[in-house]
């Protein structure tokens, strides 16, 4: 009996402190957001530390007013720099915001933090995108060269082209659709509103001079086509497309055919610079290969409509020559005001080949990789050949050993380069 | 008597046409069959997962990346790398022999061939991003040995990665024990053993791990995990190029 009465007890108590537990655990408990539900913030990033030996070109006019008024420089310079790469990614259901960034020391002295991209999208569906802000584009199939670098590109490097580049500020505006039908599988329609860089007061900028850029991509009987067209009141209209496939199970082409209607160049004539309107076609055509020894080439031809002639990219160096050697500071800062602005592109001239192969863990040396490029200028015959050897020693770094020689005539592109070879140590490190 | 007679010709006569008819019954249509529900049980479906690749090098070290994975119809998978931070964000998208590589540095997709192998090890692209078998290749011979069906596959186009397959099937459950894969000059090109049966829930019950070794890469082997699939269905938009920066958006 004296037992039966402790267990009621004990069960009593025990129900009471269930009850008040449950009572607690209604008011104050809450549900763990689900995955889809979670703001997400993610950072990445790389640090890239670079040593380079230089052998410098005394004939160059690039050398010659890099160099103009310092004390006459060592044949080999060396160059030490570390380009910091940092991203961040933030997410919550439709709401992205994307930042990336890059900086550059070389010595100590106030840093310049450049963002390459920085804007804020709404991805309201799987068909829709829209963004604002400073973005990346790429359009074009090319690997080392684009034709269609007029219309939302920023000019790739062709002797580095996975390298990050600063995006443009711009309105994004992307419908995606997916179609089951044995011709069209998808289709989609961007279009990107392109607002001029502040150049007033470098506040402001005129009107007329914002751009538009339209895309139209389809997948179409497993080929993939893009068709571009990009206007603005002041700007040269471009009309482009590109396409791409695999036609083997190791073998893709591609190509790209961009029309431009007064673009405008830049020319020196009677040793002045002049301005003069030029239309035509830009065009590429490339392929990538795996052949049996596991080697990936590829290869690519470049007409670049808006390049000079080789009697044209002469008449510059010899403008470049004759204002170096009046040794006048004003010409001089007129020059490299002129290399800089009028004379910038990375791809001067008219027409180039690119050949790469490449082969991971050559002779069974593990986690490297061997590749060696070249881009053969066609119009001059210079060229410049670039081997790298790659080596990952632990998970998340990479070291290259990356020389690069120069070869051509002083009145080339490549033969006035202001180095005559360098090499160059890459230690990269991701996180 | 004329009426048994008749009667034990009649069963004669369907018997033996019963017999004719299974006989008959081409060997490429009941081995088609056989693959159709070998891919079923691989990838029932619609579904997203997540796996761990092991490449183990030679002299024993291990190169290591996580991927998740999403997997509609029988020829669309795309797939995000999630680790190492030297890949993470890169994405790869196939839809029937069309296979793209975005990285986020070059802010566009580029078409690769299946043959490449962006990871490195044994594994190449066709492995990484496998459709569903009965999508690339025709049964042309089916053996069959106690427990197990043993199916010749010929790939059905050029653009196949393999030229033929040699694929041992479990007979009670459909399930894959091994594949040997060929080139057309009939050399082995690797070897994929499938290990480990798990259930993972919500009926999909297959390997959950598959070992991949090469005559080409003498001591390389190569591990897939499988963790976490799970039926989810998409929208057909995210097996297109513009969404292979969005990927992330689906986990």
């Amino acid at each position: 009996m004296m037992v039966s009465k402790r267990l009621l007890l004990y069960s009593l108590i025990l129900s009471t402190l269930i009850l008040w537990k449950t009572a607690v655990a209604q008011e104050y408990d809450f549900e763990i957001p689900v995955e889809e539900e979670t703001a997400r913030l993610e950072f990445s990033g790389n640090l890239d530390a670079v040593w380079g030996i230089l052998r410098t070109n005394p004939a160059s006019p690039f050398y010659g007013l890099q160099f103009f008024d310092q004390d006459k420089p060592d044949e080999y310079l060396s160059q030490y720099r570390l380009d910091f790469y940092f991203n961040s990614d933030y997410r919550y259901k439709q709401v992205g915001f994307t930042m990336r960034t890059f900086s550059q020391y070389t010595k100590e002295e106030p840093i310049d933090l450049s963002f390459f991209e920085l804007y804020g999208s709404l991805n309201l569906s799987p068909r829709f995108t829209f963004s604002v802000g400073k973005r990346r584009y790429n359009w074009g199939k090319g690997y080392a060269f684009t034709p269609v670098v007029g219309y939302v590109n920023t000019e790739k490097d062709p002797e580095n082209p996975d390298l990050a580049l600063a995006g443009k500020s711009s309105i994004y505006l992307k419908y995606n659709r997916s179609i089951r039908s044995n011709l069209i599988q998808n289709l989609s329609f961007t279009t990107i509103v392109l607002p001029p860089e502040a150049e007033i007061l470098d506040k402001y900028s005129n009107f007329n001079d914002l751009s538009t850029a339209f895309k139209l991509y389809a997948l179409m009987n497993n080929i993939d086509l893009d068709f571009m067209f990009y206007a603005g009141q002041n700007q040269t209209r471009r009309y482009g497309m590109d396409i791409s496939t695999n036609l083997r199970e190791n073998l893709e082409v591609h190509g790209e055919i961009s029309y431009a209607k007064n673009d405008y160049i830049h020319l020196i004539q009677d040793s002045t610079i002049d301005m003069i309107k030029r239309d035509g076609f830009s065009y590429l055509l490339g392929l990538r290969y795996l052949n049996s020894l596991n080697i990936t080439f590829i290869a690519e031809y470049y007409h670049n409509n808006s390049g000079l002639t080789h009697s044209e990219y002469k008449n510059y160096l010899d403008f470049l020559r004759d204002n170096l050697s009046s040794m006048d500071p004003e010409l001089i800062s007129f020059s490299k005001s002129v290399m800089s602005t009028s004379f910038r592109n990375k791809n001067p001239m008219q027409d180039y080949f690119y050949l790469k192969a490449s082969l991971p863990e050559p002779f069974d040396w593990l986690y490297s990789s061997f590749s060696i490029f070249t881009i053969y200028n066609i119009n001059d015959n210079s060229f410049m050949l670039s081997p790298q050897i790659g080596y990952k020693p632990f998970t998340n770094s990479e070291i290259l050993f990356w020389p690069s020689f120069f070869f051509g005539n002083d009145d080339s592109e490549y033969g006035s380069k202001q180095f005559q070879s360098k090499v160059e140590m890459w230690f990269r490190f991701y996180f | 008597m004329r009426k048994n007679k008749l009667f034990f010709f009649v069963i004669l006569f369907s018997f033996s046409t019963f017999i004719w008819a299974q006989e008959s019954i081409p060997v490429s249509v009941k081995g088609n069959a056989i693959l159709k529900k070998v891919d079923e049980v691989l990838a029932p479906g619609s579904m997203e997962y997540y796996r761990k690749l092991i490449n183990e090098e030679p002299n024993g070290d291990k190169k290591e990346f996580i991927f998740y994975s999403v997997k509609k119809d029988r020829d669309k998978v795309a797939m995000l790398y999630l680790a190492p931070a030297s890949d993470k964000g890169r994405a790869t998208l196939r839809i029937g022999d069309n296979m793209w590589l975005y990285i986020p540095n070059v802010g566009k997709p580029i078409r690769i061939t299946s043959m490449q192998s962006i990871v490195g090890g044994v594994f190449n692209n066709a492995d990484i991003m496998r459709l569903d078998y009965s999508a690339e290749y025709d049964a042309v011979k089916l053996d069959e040995s106690g427990k197990e069906y043993v199916l010749d596959l010929k790939a059905k186009t050029r653009t196949v990665s393999y030229d033929s397959l040699k694929m041992w099937v479990i007979k009670k459950n459909n399930i894959v024990e091994k594949v040997e894969c060929y080139a057309a000059s009939g050399k082995l090109i690797k070897t994929l053993d499938f290990k480990q049966v798990k259930d993972f829930g919500g009926g999909v019950v297959r390997p959950a791990v598959i070992e991949t070794t090469s005559p080409l890469y003498r001591g390389y082997r190569s591990i897939m995990i499988y963790s976490n699939i799970k039926r989810k269905k998409f929208p057909d938009e995210v097996f297109t190029l513009d969404y292979l920066s969005r990927l992330a958006e689906l986990r």
